[in-house]
């Protein structure tokens, strides 16, 4: 099960996702954007919180690791943040890596902190961090 | 284009989540957890009705900035905490959300907003904060 012992470990990148003007195209009306330029056309660049889309692509990494025995379905997402050094555009082939930051115990739930790298073509473009509630069923020692 | 000073309360947003507006941003992001659209599977863990993706709400509440400053480019950071979930009820009207964010300070080049989100008089996101290059 993930401990402490599991902080600093780091999956593999996911394979490149290429940005498309489609996909922007179709996140940006997802959040109720009606006519912002910067997300129409073949250089257009991604709302921000689609990093969200490859950030989370890489948390498989981490739920599929059997030692750790982490359920996607028992997990609620508690806090987000992205830190950005350049927006994501269209065309960018980006992979996504996760590494465990943080954990803390509580009772038969724990916090877990990751931190996902997004690269664009070699280039780190951002961090996206998050905190990950997650519960185990039925727990031994459950005293919190 | 919005100036940012200290205090420059920006332009709010108000807007309704229905279950097609979960529906679609669950494609957009291929976030497709059945809590965001399945009443069944919202009840087996425990919630009252379908709740909307926090992302959802977190992007959402990005387009004050994004509205205000024009070029999404000068967002540099931004962190919520997703305190509590917005339920949407299977409605034509579904659930009025209205994002608000107030420059708390400027230095350096940089200026850092609080958003707020309100569903009726519930914080739906706590310590939201972005900041945007000047």
């Amino acid at each position: 099960m993930i401990s402490e012992s599991h902080i600093g470990r780091s999956y593999p990148p996911t394979p490149p996702y290429v940005v498309s003007a489609a996909k922007v195209a179709e996140f940006a009306a997802a959040l109720g954007e009606r006519d912002n330029p910067h997300y129409a056309g073949a250089d257009a660049v991604a709302p921000p919180t689609f990093a969200v889309v490859l950030s989370s692509a890489a948390w498989r990494a981490m739920f599929d690791d059997p030692e750790l025995e982490l359920s996607l379905s028992r997990t609620v997402h508690t806090d987000q943040r992205f830190a950005w050094r350049r927006p994501l555009r269209v065309g960018d082939a980006v992979t996504a890596s996760l590494t465990i930051e943080k954990f803390r115990a509580r009772g038969s739930s724990a916090f877990i902190t990751v931190v996902v790298g997004l690269d664009a073509d070699g280039e780190r473009v951002c961090d996206a961090t998050s905190t990950l509630l997650h519960t185990w069923p039925d727990a031994p020692g459950e005293d919190a | 284009m919005t100036t940012l000073e200290v205090g420059t309360e920006l332009p709010s947003i108000t807007t309704s989540f229905t279950r097609a507006t979960l529906v679609r941003y669950a494609g957009a992001s291929t976030d497709f957890n059945p809590i965001h659209w399945s009443e069944r599977k919202a009840h087996e863990v425990g919630l009252p009705t379908v709740i909307a993706h926090g992302m959802l709400t977190m992007g959402t509440a990005l387009r004050v900035v994004t509205d205000a400053v024009g070029d999404p480019a000068r967002v540099l950071s931004y962190y919520v905490r997703f305190t509590r979930p917005v339920p949407v009820e299977d409605t034509d009207d579904g659930s009025t959300v209205t994002f608000s964010g107030t420059v708390t300070k400027v230095a350096d080049g940089v200026a850092t907003i609080a958003l707020q989100a309100l569903f009726g008089d519930t914080r739906v996101l706590g310590a939201a904060t972005a900041e945007v290059r000047l």
